[in-house]
């Protein structure tokens, strides 16, 4: 048996290697990798608001260094007008007046406040630190987690459906069916591949992204998140591999899980948009232990057990999905 | 004009080309509704605080801000501030003023709230009687959709080419193509009308994407039309291509996918990262970035740049398919 597994899993190997399967996972690495390190890192910054302050007989002198000091009206709506979320503060008259664009109503609250504040700044009590990591830390993290589940559910997805259709559409499942093999050991070898290959590329995008430092303490629960999905992704596509026709019909189906499944699970897990429905969403729970697995927070084992026996009733239906294949191609 | 009845017979049969002629039709009809979406929470201060830790009035004076959420207990209410996903602000009694704690990983914005806002409870007498003069906003969500419905449009533009190349690659697969050799068609007319069926497609998808997202007057409308049927030309030379170099379906999708990224993603870095100079220029040479610039351009108003823009799409229109014509010739010669 484990001669027979090791034979499988070499030809397995052999063929995503040659199916460019590898190539593709490097490529996209090293794209990840150039996207967080020089893009999202600096996009991801948003300064206080501007305060710009026209105060032509210099009543003000207490204001903060923060108060960017404007030579007319002109100048300041000019300002105002390229820079919308900036609060323009207005004392020719005497009493100061604030000028801002209409926003949210609970924003422009504040934001009118702030701008008061710095023209009579007091330092207050700082603010408690309860967290550990730093913005660039968690925008990191954060940003890592997302893009390991992207390519887990949807890009590493298409691999696992595209090689597995070759590999119908070569005959290899009529070659197993008179293999003198156990027939689980097809199935077994392939989940072993791709789970493999995930975890490798769990941990390098980990490591290359998020700190070597940082990424390596996460490792251990970053994995055992990644062999979740990995398991759960491989198994879909092996079920999409037996029971569509061919890749044509595969990708309708592949759209759907990667749109139509990513989208809100990315809004409700990332922003405070909440979906009161999303708890249904079956990828929401499993994105967000991958998402704790980076914060370091507790998931709950109802979780694990839940996923355990996705995995257990995917690997059942996709074991009778594989017999029945083999007993048509008989 | 029979042959070109048959490509499209050929191409309504197929879902995966319908699909792809949908799919952008049905992205411009979700963006619509995601505008409807109130995204401007996102933005918002969010306060926790403890049970009975502070006065009602302040409780009041912070919902000014932004929603305040009440905790049982410090663990829970420390766990919601270190939630990643918000950005909740810890609120907390401290004699007659008041403590905040953060997470520590938040936006500038948000750090530089929390510290202020003790000072600002201090404050509140003075800065409620304070004038504001609030100017309206055009649109909050503008900034937001303003990037999204180019790069949709994009995308709806090149579908030509994911037509094309899907279309051609799919002959290969079922033998069409030797057929094709031996049909009474000379190259030029097997190229028009692909591209004719290429172009036909991906115009309609933009037409309609457009007509869902903007709101044109007649003028702009035929610089629009014409931004989106060069593109849509390029674009479907451009399948034209993948379908020749690609051997099968697989490798042809994979191009198609790195295309498509190219396609996008370097006119929404370029606009992101305000590109100029020499690299705007060599930005050029990717089909969609003039395309991407003029959309943008015409939605801002700035007709000179539009045309500019329309210009080099002309180019490249001309480019594209004097190189399909020279290759597919030298390799009609080689093969004869």
């Amino acid at each position: 048996m484990g001669k027979g597994f090791c034979a499988l899993f070499k030809k397995d190997c052999q063929m995503l290697s040659s199916g460019k399967f590898f190539l593709m996972a490097i490529g996209f690495l090293a794209l990840y990798t150039a996207y967080v390190n020089l893009g999202y890192i600096r996009f991801m910054q948003m300064p206080p608001y501007n305060v710009y302050l026209y105060d032509p007989a210099g009543t003000q002198t207490e204001k903060s260094s923060l108060v960017q000091t404007v030579p007319s009206m002109e100048a300041m709506d000019t300002a105002l007008l390229s820079d919308a979320n900036g609060v323009g503060l207005d004392a020719s008259a005497g009493e100061v007046r604030v000028v801002l664009y209409k926003g949210a109503e609970h924003v422009d609250h504040h934001r009118a406040d702030y701008a008061l504040f710095l023209l009579r700044p007091s330092t207050g009590s700082a603010p408690e630190i309860v967290g550990t990591n730093t913005p660039e830390q968690k925008a990191r993290k954060e940003i890592t987690c997302e893009l390991l589940f992207f390519e887990l559910s949807a890009v590493g997805f298409l691999g696992i459906a595209a090689v597995l259709f070759r590999e119908k559409g070569m005959g290899v499942i009529r070659v197993h069916a008179i293999l003198p093999l156990q027939k689980n050991l097809f199935l077994l070898s392939k989940l072993a591949v791709f789970l493999l290959s995930d975890l490798v590329f769990a941990v390098l995008l980990t490591l290359l992204n998020a700190g070597l430092a940082d990424g390596a303490a996460l490792l251990p629960a970053v994995l055992l998140q990644t062999a979740i999905l990995s398991l759960i992704m491989a198994l879909l596509g092996l079920l999409c591999a037996l029971l569509l026709k061919d890749f044509r019909q595969f990708t309708l189906a592949y759209l759907i899980i990667a749109i139509f499944a990513a989208t809100p699970v990315f809004l409700s897990a990332n922003t405070s948009v909440k979906f009161d429905w999303i708890g249904w969403h079956p990828f929401y729970h499993v994105y967000m232990g991958l998402k704790n697995a980076y914060f370091g927070s507790a998931t709950s084992p109802v979780y694990y057990a839940g996923a355990a026996a996705a995995i257990l009733v995917l690997f059942l239906v996709v074991q009778f999905a594989f017999r029945r294949e083999i007993g048509k191609e008989m | 004009m029979k042959g070109l009845t048959y490509q499209l017979k050929s191409v309504l049969r197929d879902k995966f080309c319908l699909m792809t002629f949908l799919l952008p039709i049905l992205v411009a009809v979700a963006l619509n509704f995601m505008g409807s979406i109130d995204l401007s929470s996102l933005g918002e201060l969010h306060f926790g605080v403890l049970e009975n830790n502070l006065p009602p009035q302040t409780i009041t004076w912070l919902e000014r801000y932004g929603p305040v959420t009440a905790y049982g207990t410090q663990e829970e209410l420390t766990a919601a501030i270190k939630e990643p996903s918000t950005n909740v602000i810890g609120v907390k009694a401290d004699a007659d003023s008041l403590k905040t704690a953060i997470s520590g990983d938040e936006l500038e914005i948000f750090q530089q709230a929390a510290a202020a806002l003790p000072a600002l409870y201090e404050q509140r007498a003075g800065t409620e009687q304070a004038k504001v003069l609030t100017l309206e906003r055009p649109d909050i969500l503008e900034s937001f959709q303003g990037i999204f419905i180019p790069a949709v449009l994009i995308v709806a533009m090149f579908m030509g080419c994911t037509f094309n190349a899907m279309n051609i690659i799919s002959e290969k697969e079922d033998g069409v193509a030797f057929i094709n050799e031996i049909l009474p068609m000379t190259p030029s007319q097997y190229i028009m009308q692909k591209v004719v069926v290429g172009f036909l497609f991906g115009s309609l998808s933009s037409v309609v994407t457009a007509c869902i997202c903007f709101q044109l007057s007649w003028q702009n409308f035929g610089i629009m039309l014409a931004l989106i049927g060069l593109s849509s030309f390029v674009a479907a030379l451009i399948g034209l291509f993948i379908g020749k170099l690609s051997e099968g379906l697989m490798i042809g999708v994979v191009y198609i996918k790195i295309i498509m990224l190219v396609f996008i993603a370097v006119p929404i870095v370029c606009s992101l990262i305000g590109v100029s100079g020499p690299l705007a220029i060599i930005c050029n040479i990717v089909p969609s970035q003039p395309a991407f610039d003029g959309i943008m351009a015409l939605s801002a108003g700035n007709m000179g740049t539009a045309i500019k823009d329309i210009g080099i799409l002309i180019i490249h229109c001309v480019t594209w398919f004097t190189l399909y014509v020279l290759i597919s010739a030298r390799r009609k010669k080689r093969t004869t």
